[in-house]
C-alpha cells in the first residue's frame, strides 16, 4: 500500500518534470496550433527541412560546436586530472583554500566577470577567436572536472596502483595499464558534464566570441526570443539529441578502449 | 625530499594558472573600470563616483532585491523537493528502473531550452491555459494570470526550478543511499515520531548535499544572465541583465556603471564562497 503510494508520487513528480519536453516534441511537428486547441491542427516538417537542408548552414555550425565543445571537454579532463589527484592523494599546505579557489567559478557570477576578460581578450587578440571562447569555457568545466575527478580518486583510493608498482609496474605504465581504467567511469562523468555545459554556453560564448565564433546554442536562441515555437522546438529538440548521441558514443569509446585486455575491470 | 613536497603544486599549477589568470583579469578590468579608469573612453583618475550613482540608483536597488529574491525562492525550493524526491527515490521499490535515469533530463538541458519549455507550458497561449479553457475553468486566452515576464518573477523562478530540482536530488540521493535506513528506524524504536526521526536524523546527514546544492543553485541564479532575459520582466530586470544594459550601451561612458554592477555580483559571490568553505571546514570535508 505504501510502496505503491510512494511510487505514485513519484512517478507523478517525474511526469510533470516531463511532460513539457513532449510539449515540446509535439511543438516540433506542428504547423498550426491556434488557441485554444489542446493538439495541433496541422503537422510539418518545415523546421525539420531547414535543420538539415545544406543550404542554410545550420549542420556545419552543429558540427564546429560539437568540435569546440569536444575540445573543452578533452582539456577539461587533462587538466583536472592531475589537480583532481594531488587534492585527493597528497596532503600540502593551504590545500583547503586552493580547493576553495579552484571550486570558485562555480559560484562567480559569469556575466561579472565575462565582460573583464573580454575587454582582456580583445588587447590580448584572443576575442573573437576559437581558443578564446575554448579558455574561457575552461573556466567554468574545469571546477566540474575537478570535483567530479577528486570524488573518484578519493573513492577508489592509491592502494591498486601502489600493488601494481610493487609487482613491478612503473609509473607511467601503471597510469596506462591501472590507473586511467579504474577512474574511466569518472572521466566518461567529468567529460560529459564538461561538454554539456560548454555546449550550452550561451553568453560567454557571445561576448568572448563577438558573433564571430557561432555555436549552435547562438542559433537557438533567437528562435527562443522571437518567438518562432516551432523553429526552436526542432532546433532544442536537435541540441538534446547531440548530446545524447555524443554522450553515448563517449562511452562506448570508453568502454571498447576499457575492454581491451582489462579482464580485471568489470 | 624537497621534490617530493612540491608535487602536488606542479600537478595543481596549470588549473591554477588558468583560473587564476581569467579570474583576475576579468576581476581586476571590471574593478579598475568601475572606478572610472577608462582611458579608451576619455576617463582617467579614480573615483568612488560610479559605484555611488549605482547604489543611490532605484532601479539598482530595486533589482538588487529581485535578483536575491528570484534566486533565493527557486534554490530553497529545488532543494526542498530534492529532499522530496529523493527520499521517494530511495523508498522506491525498484531502484534502478527508468525513473532513476529520466529524472536527471534536465540536467544535460540548457536554461535556454528551459526557457522555453516553460514558455509553452505557462505563456497565455501555453498548455496550461489551454487546458484550463478546455475544462471550463478559463473564460478567454488573456484571463490566464502573467506567469511569464511577470514582475513577481514566477517563470524566472520556475525555469531555475525545473533545472535546479533533478541537480538537488542528485546531490541528496548520492548521499541518501549510502547511509544506513537503521539509524531512521532507530530514531523510530526509541520513540522518535516520523518527522522528529527525519528532521534529528536523516537531514543532518544530508548537509553535505544539502548546503552546496542550496549555495550553486543561488549563486547561479542570482549571476545568469539568460533566464532573466529571456523570460523575466523589464522592470526590474535582474542584475546581470541591467549590467549587460550599460555594458552594451553605444556611450563608452556608461561602461563603468555596468562594472560597478559587476563588482556588486562578485563581492555577492565572494560571500557565498566563505559561507561555503566555513560550512567545509565545521564539516570536514
Amino acid at each position: 500500500m505504501e510502496r505503491r503510494f510512494v511510487n505514485l508520487l513519484l512517478h507523478a513528480a517525474i511526469g510533470v518534470m516531463i511532460f513539457p519536453m513532449a510539449v515540446l516534441v509535439l511543438w516540433a511537428f506542428a504547423r498550426e496550433w491556434p488557441w485554444p486547441h489542446l493538439f495541433p491542427t496541422g503537422f510539418s516538417v518545415r523546421g525539420w527541412v531547414h535543420l538539415l537542408n545544406p543550404c542554410t548552414g545550420v549542420l556545419p555550425v552543429l558540427l564546429y560546436s560539437v568540435l569546440l565543445s569536444s575540445v573543452v571537454a578533452f582539456l577539461t579532463v587533462i587538466f583536472s586530472l592531475p589537480a583532481a589527484r594531488a587534492l585527493a592523494f597528497h596532503e600540502f599546505r593551504g590545500k583547503r583554500a586552493i580547493e576553495i579557489f579552484v571550486l570558485s567559478p562555480m559560484v562567480i557570477p559569469t556575466t561579472a566577470i565575462a565582460m573583464g576578460i573580454h575587454v582582456n581578450f580583445i588587447r590580448i587578440g584572443l576575442a573573437d577567436t576559437f581558443w578564446g571562447v575554448v579558455l574561457a569555457h575552461l573556466l567554468l568545466c574545469l571546477p566540474y572536472g575537478i570535483k567530479i575527478l577528486t570524488g573518484v580518486f578519493e573513492a577508489l583510493g592509491d592502494r591498486i596502483e601502489q600493488q601494481a608498482r610493487v609487482l613491478g609496474a612503473g609509473w607511467l605504465e601503471t597510469y596506462i595499464y591501472v590507473t586511467l581504467p579504474l577512474i574511466s567511469p569518472g572521466l566518461v562523468t567529468a567529460g560529459i558534464m564538461a561538454f554539456v555545459v560548454s555546449f550550452s554556453q550561451y553568453f560567454l560564448t557571445f561576448l568572448i566570441g563577438g558573433g564571430r565564433v557561432v555555436t549552435f546554442s547562438m542559433l537557438l536562441f533567437p528562435f527562443i526570443q522571437g518567438g518562432d515555437r516551432h523553429l526552436s522546438a526542432v532546433f532544442s529538440l536537435a541540441f538534446i539529441g547531440t548530446v545524447l548521441i555524443w554522450v553515448f558514443a563517449l562511452e562506448a569509446l570508453v568502454k571498447r578502449w576499457v575492454k581491451k585486455g582489462q579482464y580485471f575491470y568489470t | 625530499m624537497n621534490g617530493e613536497r612540491l608535487r602536488p603544486y606542479v600537478m595543481l599549477a596549470p588549473v591554477l594558472l588558468v583560473e587564476a589568470w581569467l579570474i583576475f583579469t576579468g576581476i581586476h578590468t571590471a574593478f579598475e573600470q568601475s572606478l572610472g579608469h577608462f582611458p579608451a573612453a576619455g576617463l582617467s583618475g579614480y573615483s568612488l563616483k560610479f559605484y555611488i550613482a549605482v547604489l543611490k540608483n532605484p532601479d539598482f536597488l530595486k533589482s538588487l532585491v529581485f535578483s536575491f529574491y528570484v534566486a533565493f525562492v527557486s534554490s530553497a525550493l529545488a532543494v526542498i523537493l530534492g529532499i522530496f524526491l529523493a527520499v521517494l527515490l530511495v523508498h522506491s521499490p525498484r531502484k534502478e528502473n527508468l525513473s532513476n535515469y529520466l529524472y536527471r533530463l534536465p540536467i544535460i538541458v540548457p536554461h535556454t531550452i528551459a526557457v522555453l519549455l516553460v514558455l509553452s507550458i505557462l505563456s497565455s497561449s501555453g498548455i496550461l491555459p489551454r487546458l484550463l479553457y478546455a475544462l471550463g475553468l478559463l473564460s478567454a486566452e488573456n484571463a490566464f494570470p502573467g506567469m511569464v515576464f511577470d514582475r513577481a518573477g514566477i517563470g524566472v523562478i520556475l525555469t531555475y526550478l525545473w533545472k535546479g530540482t533533478p541537480f538537488a536530488t542528485f546531490m541528496v540521493y548520492t548521499i541518501l543511499k549510502n547511509t544506513n535506513p537503521g539509524l531512521f528506524e532507530a530514531a523510530l524504536s526509541l520513540g522518535a515520531g516520523r518527522w522528529e526521526a527525519f528532521y534529528y536524523v536523516v537531514l543532518p546527514l544530508l548537509k553535505p548535499a544539502v548546503i552546496p546544492s542550496f549555495l550553486f543553485l543561488f549563486a547561479y541564479a542570482f549571476g545568469s544572465w539568460e533566464v532573466p532575459y529571456l523570460i523575466g520582466p523589464t522592470h526590474p530586470r535582474a542584475l546581470p541583465v541591467l549590467a549587460y544594459t550599460y555594458y552594451v550601451s553605444p556611450e563608452l561612458s556608461a561602461r563603468p556603471y555596468a562594472m560597478a554592477v559587476n563588482m556588486v555580483m562578485v563581492a555577492v559571490s565572494f560571500i557565498l564562497i566563505y559561507i561555503y568553505s566555513r560550512q567545509m571546514a565545521r564539516a570536514g570535508w
